[in-house]
């Protein structure tokens, strides 16, 4: 069977392999990288804590699974250490082929073993997967220490896209999940409200903060039909950024001011969207850094200046 | 890489984040979730176990760190998780509370940790500012020296 210029596979594979600067996804390993090394550098203490709590409290999940039990803290110390060793070295470019996979599977046992002591965080997931999918990709063929630049046989554009379409996943699953759970039902508005009251009332038995407006709207149920309708059209319109250019970044600007609303109504923080992280590959990421760059090589051979 | 290893990475890493939509939304997983969270039908009625701060002016609430996770869920994890287990277990978190709440200078105020288990609306308890009903499950004192 042949492959004709028209059809839908050979349009798709058109598409998938576009052509997209290898600067963009070195920008995007330097990003996404850099942003799990400084997410480990914060939670580190969390990440130690946790290794302390009674081992009844433990409930492996993901890859953690394959432990009878809770590692000993001094164990957990050094991964967590060699997890943000080679989340640097990833992010310079360091060895890459050898060091991205070692450093993706790092910080998908650390962020595991930090769920598996009786609630999986939710807010972690995106960016573990980007940084698997950056392990896989050929993203150190620009601005990586060590390396003269290379070039990828399939270019980087499918890269690029891979990155935005897991990110689009993850949004039209939660969507699907409100609906097969729930049913259209969802957004009445009832259940939504009722979520946000029973979160802060835990937040609030706890010691907790709860979120600044969450008491104003509970006490007017009716906005909440317009928050679900929102959310829903959100979650399940993420494909929309599929198609680039400014309903890509529309559709970013409107999820951003959705996990800002987020905190607003339930002080849940989910970190990878609201520092634009999860949007960077649908962004031109590579600009300020070609900008950088361009500066301090000129700054060293002032002869590319004149 | 050629377009075929492209290919290749990119339908595995696409399927595996699809592919919880093959299982139950309740059987969630880390990191292919079925993203469950704010899905669920939900009364406003709570029912919770946590500690609370004992102080010459009335109860306290006291904070997730000092339960033993900064993480609020974990940290009702682990109140949940002993209350369920009762005596002993209870009576050794309640413990380890009041211990810490004895080294954390913003509750000097405290003098005794009773670890309850409340039944609250949530509307009426934020809203409404009237709380439920709690049963104790254990009470310590806070020794400092």
């Amino acid at each position: 069977m042949t492959m004709t210029p028209r059809s839908p596979v050979a349009v798709l594979a058109r598409w998938w392999f576009a052509p997209a600067p290898a600067e963009r996804l070195a920008a995007l390993r330097m990003l996404i990288g850099g942003y799990a090394f400084v997410y480990l550098w914060i939670r580190f203490g969390e990440l130690l804590a946790v290794t302390r709590f009674p081992a009844t409290q433990w409930r492996a999940v993901g890859v953690t699974r394959l432990l009878d039990g809770p590692l000993a803290p001094t164990v957990m110390l050094v991964i967590v250490v060699v997890t943000m060793v080679l989340l640097a070295a990833f992010v310079l470019g360091l060895q890459y082929r050898i060091v991205a996979p070692l450093a993706a599977l790092g910080l998908l046992w650390v962020t595991s073993y930090r769920n598996s002591w009786g609630m999986v965080f939710h807010t972690e997931n995106l960016m573990v997967l980007h940084v698997i999918a950056l392990a896989c990709m050929p993203a150190a063929d620009r601005w990586a220490l060590g390396r003269p630049p290379g070039e990828a046989a399939a270019g980087y554009g499918w890269c690029i896209k891979l990155l935005v379409v897991l990110m689009v996943a993850t949004y039209v699953l939660a969507g699907i999940a409100k609906l097969r759970i729930a049913g259209l039902g969802w957004i009445d508005g009832e259940l939504l409200r009722n979520q946000i009251a029973i979160d802060n009332l835990r937040k609030a038995l706890l010691g907790g903060s709860i979120a600044p407006l969450a008491t104003q709207f509970l006490e007017h149920p009716s906005a909440f039909t317009v928050f679900c309708v929102l959310t829903l059209a959100l979650e399940l319109g993420a494909p929309i950024t599929l198609l680039g250019g400014w309903p890509a970044r529309l559709w970013v600007l409107a999820v951003w001011g959705f996990h800002v609303g987020v905190i607003f109504l339930m002080n849940i923080w989910f970190l990878y969207p609201l520092v634009g992280a999860a949007f960077w590959p649908v962004l031109r990421v590579e600009r300020p850094f070609a900008s950088l760059f361009g500066r301090v090589a000129r700054w060293r051979d002032p002869r590319r200046a004149a | 890489m050629t377009r075929v290893a492209a290919a290749v990475v990119s339908v595995v890493l696409i399927g595996a984040t699809l592919s919880p939509l093959a299982r139950k939304p309740a059987d969630d997983g880390y990191p292919l979730s079925t993203y469950p969270m704010f899905a669920w039908r939900r009364p406003t009625k709570l029912t919770m176990s946590y500690p609370l701060g004992v102080t010459a002016r009335g109860p306290r609430y006291l904070s997730p760190g000092i339960i033993g996770s900064f993480e609020v869920l974990q940290a009702r994890a682990i109140v949940e998780r002993a209350v369920a287990k009762g005596g002993k277990e209870v009576a050794m978190l309640c413990e380890r509370i009041a211990a810490r709440v004895a080294t954390t200078p913003r509750f000097a105020d405290v003098t005794a940790i009773r670890i309850v288990t409340g039944n609250h609306d949530a509307v009426d308890f934020l809203v409404r500012d009237a709380p439920g009903i709690e049963y104790e499950r254990a009470a310590c004192e806070v020794r400092r020296r």
